[in-house]
């Protein structure tokens, strides 16, 4: 039998944010302490002696001085090369190297930075700072070993929250789909259930374009539409929600702001975010006991993290290749490791408070990635599909963490904004 | 006016005005968006029509005002107001049991 969390489960949604690491978000948290012990000892976060080394061979370790905004106004390096170096600590691409995480300033002196703006790629947050992400972390479920699906940028991370696959892409030109591998919107449609991307307005519009959005217009709404489906009870079974990625006007002469927390856009208006869709959910009483929440970030974003980020099985592979004129690296890659560790919380009301989902700390811990969301909403609702490739079939469920008990309406917190 | 109360309540910083600036220049990610968005636009040019130069645009707020554009040509429906309307709802606190900034961490026993 299920568990009550999972046979009452009704709807899936998946909000995804940009470019920011597990430590810097959510490593502060092994380090806070209560009455003399760790308050949250299974989060595998933060020492505080982790350090790479700067351009002058200086130990830098990792500082609580993330700033809000201005801190990264040099775009850190997150295409496939720059991550390669922040991995590996060297561009050398000779057999027998090592992961070590050493690259990481390395790769922002890169980016026209002076060596003490270098430093700054170190930094991360105290929990204190980001009040939302920290509640709903410690309160539902925090994945420990959730990556990036490819140590990559943007666009191809998110094709594999759509399509289990990023069709042979490791960077962030146009691609198209190829046979017979469908969207996950697509799939629900086809399997006689709902779905829609909502992205946050017109003026952002969605980072999913030529494929679906020429092609599927009706798969697509808007945040606004979002907030009123989930008030009226209308939200499909499944839905991926997009932040907004540029500070513009509002209507009425209002301003609208970046919620992305793409540096340098305002890590303050992605919690707002955080928090309204979280709460869109959780004040419709009907909707809370039916959904299931994922946040999570599509990529580091090029900023620290000390996991190093793990194989994939080569027995279910994505059965792509990227050539080496196209990593920028001189070498294939063969989509047989993962990107670096992404922030990943689970909200529903019955996981219990402080669940963690264990990581590759853990010799019995689980590795999660990008492809586990159309893997997991394939499987919940339309169960055996053969369409997609054998690493998404083989992908982990993010779903484990619910349970039989419904906490009790006390027990969950609201924001207030 | 929510219809119920709620125990548990987490204030949420607002974002200061300072925060905004269209004028920002774009990031590589908004480039790559934009230049998607102009190979669609050339599947969708009608007869006389010029391709818009998206080299050019520089800023946050010239890029929103592209992205509009080309979004409303596919997606006409993203510009309408939502079909229910959302009233403004006001977190009311028990008593007692409002988290009071980054102090407070009142922990409910099981």
């Amino acid at each position: 039998m299920p568990p009550a969390g999972l046979d009452n489960l009704k709807h899936i949604v998946v909000l995804m944010m940009e470019n920011r690491s597990f430590d810097h978000m959510l490593g502060g948290l092994s380090l806070v302490m209560a009455n003399g012990k760790k308050q949250y000892p299974k989060i595998n976060g933060l020492t505080g002696s982790e350090a790479n080394p700067d351009m002058n061979g200086t130990m830098v370790k990792v500082q609580p001085n993330a700033k809000f905004q201005g801190q990264l106004d040099h775009d850190p390096d997150h295409h496939f090369p720059g991550v390669d170096l922040q991995i590996f600590g060297s561009t050398d691409q000779g057999p027998g190297r090592m992961a070590n995480m050493q690259g990481f300033i390395k790769s922002y002196a890169t980016q026209d930075t002076s060596i003490d703006e270098s430093h700054s790629i170190m930094a991360y947050f105290t929990p204190d700072q980001l009040p939302v992400l920290t509640r709903l972390a410690t309160e539902y479920a925090t994945f420990n070993g959730w990556f990036s699906s490819i140590p990559g940028p943007t666009i191809c991370n998110r094709a594999f929250a759509h399509y289990g696959t990023s069709f042979g892409n490791v960077d962030m030109n146009l691609f198209y789909v190829q046979d017979p591998i469908v969207s996950i919107y697509e799939r629900m449609i086809q399997g006689g259930h709902t779905a829609k991307i909502y992205y946050y307005d017109q003026q952002s519009s969605t980072m999913e374009i030529v494929n679906l959005l020429k092609n599927q217009p009706k798969i697509f709404g808007s945040y606004s539409q979002f907030t009123a489906d989930c008030e009226g009870n209308t939200l499909p079974d499944y839905c991926f929600i997009e932040p907004c990625y540029n500070d513009h006007p509002g209507p009425g002469g209002g301003q609208i702001l970046a919620s992305d927390q793409h540096p340098d856009h305002n890590v303050q208006e992605g919690e707002r975010l955080i928090a309204n869709t979280y709460n869109a959910i959780r004040t419709n009483q009907e909707l809370w006991e039916t959904t299931a929440m994922l946040i999570v970030y599509d990529e580091h974003g090029g900023i620290y993290d000390h996991v190093v980020p793990p194989s994939l099985d080569p027995n279910f592979p994505d059965a792509k290749t990227a050539p080496a004129d196209k990593t920028g690296t001189g070498v294939a890659f063969n989509f047989d490791r993962l990107g670096i560790r992404v922030p990943a919380i689970l909200v529903s009301p019955y996981i219990p408070r402080g669940t963690v989902v264990p990581g590759t700390e853990d010799p019995n811990g689980l590795i999660f990635e990008h492809a586990c969301i159309p893997g997991t909403v394939t499987n919940f609702f339309l169960g055996n599909y053969d369409n997609r490739t054998a690493r998404e079939k083989n992908s982990k469920n993010f779903l484990t963490p619910l349970t039989d008990t419904l906490r009790p309406d006390d027990d969950c917190w609201v924001f207030d904004l | 006016m929510l219809k119920r109360e709620f125990k548990l309540v987490q204030k949420v910083p607002r974002t200061p005005k300072s925060a905004y600036d269209h004028g920002r220049f774009i990031s590589s990610l908004i480039e790559h968006q934009l230049k998607h968005f102009n190979e669609l636009e050339k599947s969708l040019l009608k007869a006389g029509e010029k391709l818009t130069d998206v080299s050019k645009i520089k800023t946050e707020l010239q890029a929103s005002k592209y992205l509009k554009r080309m979004t409303a040509l596919l997606h006409p429906q993203g510009g309408e107001k939502p079909k229910k309307t959302i009233r403004r709802k006001r977190i009311r606190r028990v008593p007692g049991g409002e988290a009071k900034g980054k102090t407070a961490r009142r922990r409910r026993k099981s």
